[in-house]
């Protein structure tokens, strides 16, 4: 058989290697700040950019796009070409895939920190980015897809299976989930609402988690695992298995994101069982990691990336056996809205994400550099500065989770709330908030010694630009005897288009009843369209990303509806465009805040001071100040506009409404400066602070305003 | 990679096995230099996930056939309330329960601990004031009796913001912060007094 000279092209995967260091320090570095936001609340005094709500979207979209997407990048254009013996189908793409993802990382820090932001979890980039990450993932599509075409190998391997399985997914959560009407350049409203909007952005959520930071690092693990190790796959049968009932059974678990929240009852089971049968293919994953390592236990003692990568997979076997824990109803009535989401998800990212991408690193730095690492020693010294720090970030989050989940559901033997002050159940878990920041400082110290070894590394090596290989062409004729699931390993058309269907039918089974059948979300007819006072305060609560901090969800317990007021109806959040049920309650919740006599309703006076100075009226919260809501004159140019789009989406204002809109926008914000300055407080009817104000006290009120808040007793 | 040939395989074929665990490599998967094993899934895995699926099922049919109350989450729910209702002590009603200054130690400690916790928030910990009125002047708004207190704290203000207490604290919680107004707060002299309000009495 003839062979074929081709080459392979390092400079790609050393340009996301670059890159994925670069942005994983930055995205850690942020996180640290947010940490020390939580515990020190004026620590960025007045500085809007700076502020917890604004920074929060950034360090997630960073950590996961920046950081995490490129290591997905780095890996795969290293591993692609060679499981393929043929090079990336095309350079050029190459490039338009790396700057372009470097560009749409750039206006992300951008934008998120001035308040540019669409208001869902995750998904929060404005919608001329939205199109770009659309682009450049086609891209990486097209570059992926076409190199499988023109393959010298017979058939893919598994690690290309989880590649495919990784592009088409992302590609169709991102479009659907992104659907927007834009307002203006940077401001849009999506076109769901309420707890259609929930059921799509957590169908989105979820699995951005599932195909974006686990399929990919499983194609990835399956191919550096071995490799490092030397060592061949356990079982090509479990690989089968587990790839297919994995990215079949993920895409209907998003429900569990919504567990005792307004969605109905059959979707909300769908999610748990869902979750919980996902626990064998998860493990599946994490059996043929491990086991692969077989006859090289002795050399993971010695080897600094196989050691991360153990633990990596460990940390994966841990959190998939966690979230399907978290699905069940009753775990989830505790963990949710805590810190125990966030101490799981970063036993996620931190080891499984983390581990895994410095494992790739330290094993690539010499291959491309031609030298051996710089400091084995600094590489160990590093993985014991991560593993600790995982720990002193994730065990204290935990315990304070359920610390302050018990506390919010704690009664007296009378019947009353036992700590009916939220504050209490905060002060309660701060210094479990000084622990985290204590690990995240560990593990960063661990990036910086990874920086190190990549600068030096690269001083004393030779970068190989270039690779020789050869292998015969790829005969089409050589696989026509295959069967079962190796004819469809030689079609790799053929197979993206089964995993395209087989990834398609949670979604189409959830959402075609929650958007076609009326019951599911029934109709208030208390329930009308926002004020453009409200609605204009409501896109500042959005630009502050409140939702960060304050859900809008009170759940059917009798501990909520105590603490906070009646529980959450789906036809309640009609008009919310996004909806803003949030996930974490580091502040308490906002759904009946404007309610009278519910125990979260405060009068504006005292709305406008808090926002002024939260510890002036609360010594010990830990929220940061807003002063430049009080400074700032609301832009009302907008108005017209946003009720105009808003028309479009069904929310029923009557026609011509946009013309007089900012008339009634005046009218009601006369009305509640006039009120603060008969309680002396100099206030301008045009400042922002006015129109958040008249939101906050809209929400949840559409259903109390005939009759008084439901009590118990 | 160690990998030797065997010819005597018991279907007379040709494979390799790697000696280091003894098992069978695919024929003909080799990628990068990276072989695949024959094995299949280790058995207890088989057993977890069909277990797993059984809990769907069950699951399932349990809401969807037999609307099974602790899945639907709206039984859930009243189930707890009217639990809570059966449970709840008979409290001493109006009728029953005296309204009366408590000025005993402990009672008075009490009624601190809840007053910092919770009235602090809009009156502040020594009373001056903020959002609430100052408590430590002879200015009452809605008077300075102990019951004038005890309805204020039950019932509340609610256009001016003061929330009823009678869904978060129970009579006796309320008639010790009350009386720790009376006793302690009244009378002392805050770091920062607010206005005077109302009219003054004595």
């Amino acid at each position: 058989m003839e062979l074929q000279k081709f080459t392979y092209d390092n400079r790609i995967a050393r340009m996301f290697l670059n890159a994925t260091v670069l942005w994983g320090i930055v995205a850690m570095l942020v996180g640290l700040l947010i940490a020390l936001e939580l515990v020190f609340p004026r620590l960025t005094h007045g500085v809007s950019f700076l502020s917890f709500g604004r920074l929060r979207p950034l360090h997630t979209n960073a950590a996961i796009f920046a950081f995490v997407g490129n290591a997905i990048f780095m890996g795969i254009y290293y591993s692609l070409p060679r499981l393929l013996k043929t090079p990336i189908y095309s350079q050029a793409l190459s490039s338009i895939n790396f700057w372009g993802w470097q560009l749409i990382i750039v206006s992300a820090a951008l934008t998120l920190p001035f308040g540019y932001t669409v208001g869902k979890e995750y998904a929060e980039l404005e919608w001329p980015i939205d199109i770009a990450i659309a682009i450049v993932w086609v891209v990486f599509g097209i570059n992926l897809i076409m190199t499988t075409i023109k393959r010298r190998t017979k058939h893919i391997y598994v690690a290309i299976w989880f590649y495919i399985a990784t592009f088409v997914t992302v590609a169709v959560l991102h479009i659907v989930n992104s659907i927007s009407i834009p307002v203006s350049f940077l401001k849009s409203y999506p076109v769901y609402a309420g707890v259609q909007d929930a059921l799509v952005q957590w169908w989105y959520g979820h699995n951005a988690v599932a195909f974006f930071l686990t399929t990919p690092f499983l194609g990835l693990m399956y191919y550096f695992v071995p490799k490092a190790a030397n060592r061949p796959v356990y079982s090509y049968k479990l690989s089968i298995i587990h790839f297919w009932s994995l990215i079949f059974l993920y895409i209907w678990a998003g429900p569990h994101h919504l567990l005792y929240s307004a969605l109905p009852d059959w979707v909300q089971a769908l999610g748990v069982v869902f979750s919980v049968m996902l626990i064998a293919p998860s493990w599946g994953g994490m059996i043929n990691g491990l086991l692969t390592l077989r006859g090289a236990w002795d050399k993971v003692r010695q080897d600094p990336v196989l050691k991360m990568f153990v633990v990596g997979i460990t940390a994966y076997g841990m959190a998939t056996f966690e979230g399907p824990l978290l699905s069940l109803k009753s775990v989830n009535a505790i963990s949710h809205f805590t810190d125990w989401t966030i101490a799981h998800v970063h036993i996620g990212a931190l080891g499984w994400n983390g581990m895994l991408t410095f494992g790739m690193i330290y094993w690539l730095l010499p291959r491309l550099y031609k030298t051996k690492l710089w400091s084995v020693k600094l590489a160990n010294a590093h993985f014991w500065l991560a593993t600790t720090g995982m720990l002193f970030f994730a065990i204290p989050l935990y315990f304070a989770g359920i610390t302050q989940s018990l506390m919010w559901k704690e009664f007296t033997e009378e019947g009353f709330l036992k700590y009916p002050n939220f504050m209490e159940t905060v002060v309660q878990i701060l210094p479990m908030y000084f622990l985290r920041v204590f690990g995240g400082l560990l593990y960063i110290s661990g990036v910086v010694l990874l920086i190190i070894n990549v600068i030096k590394t690269a001083q004393i090596g030779t970068f190989v630009a270039t690779e020789e290989d050869e292998a015969p062409a790829f005969k089409p004729e050589s696989i026509s005897g295959d069967r079962g699931h190796r004819r469809i390993e030689g079609k790799p058309v053929l197979f993206t288009i089964i995993a395209l269907v087989v990834i398609s039918i949670g979604g189409i089974v959830q959402f075609v009843p929650m958007f076609m059948v009326e019951s599911n979300v029934p109709t208030i007819s208390a329930v009308t369209p926002y004020t453009p006072l409200e609605l204009q305060g409501r896109d500042i609560y959005l630009r502050e990303g409140c939702y960060n901090c304050h859900s809008q969800m009170v759940r059917p317990f009798r501990s909520e509806v105590e603490r906070y007021g009646d529980y959450s109806k789906a036809g309640e959040a009609v008009y919310d465009h996004p909806f803003q049920f949030g996930s974490k309650r580091t502040g308490p919740d906002l759904a009946r805040a404007g309610v009278p006599g519910s125990l979260v309703h405060k009068p504006n006076s005292w709305h406008y001071n808090h926002f002024l100075d939260p510890q002036k009226m609360i010594p010990q919260s830990i929220m940061p100040p807003y002063p430049w809501l009080i400074k700032r004159d609301l832009d009302i140019s907008s108005t017209p506009k946003k009720i105009r789009v808003m028309q479009a989406l069904g929310v029923p204002y009557p026609d011509g409404y946009d013309q007089i809109a900012n008339d009634d926008l005046m009218k009601q914000a006369n009305q509640i400066a006039q009120g603060l300055r008969n309680e002396g407080i100099e206030v301008d009817d045009t400042k922002e602070v006015i129109a958040m104000i008249a939101y906050i006290q809209r929400l949840g009120a559409d259903i109390h305003r005939a009759g008084s808040l439901t009590s118990t007793k | 990679m160690t990998t030797e040939k065997n010819p005597s395989d018991k279907h007379n074929e040709d494979y390799e096995i790697d000696t280091l665990t003894n098992d069978r490599l695919m024929k003909d998967h080799e990628y990068d230099g990276i072989r695949e094993l024959d094995n299949g899934p280790p058995s207890w895995f088989n057993w977890l996930f069909i277990l797993t699926i059984a809990f769907a099922v069950i699951y399932l049919v349990r809401l969807w056939v037999f609307r099974a109350d602790d899945l639907i989450q709206m039984k859930e729910y009243n189930q707890e309330m009217a639990e809570a209702e059966r449970r709840a002590p008979a409290l001493e009603d109006a009728g029953v329960f005296e309204v009366k200054l408590l000025t005993d130690a402990q009672s008075l400690a009490n009624g601190k601990q809840t007053f910092d916790n919770i009235c602090a928030v809009c009156h502040l910990v020594d009373g001056g004031g903020l959002v609430g009125p100052n408590l430590t002047d002879n200015y009452w708004i809605h008077g300075n009796s102990i019951d004038d207190l005890y309805r204020i704290t039950t019932e509340g203000v609610i256009e001016k913001g003061m929330i009823p207490y009678r869904d978060q604290l129970s009579p006796r919680q309320r008639l010790e912060v009350n009386s720790y107004i009376l006793e302690k707060i009244v009378g002392s002299t805050p770091a920062k007094a607010k206005d005077p309000q109302g009219d003054l009495y004595e």
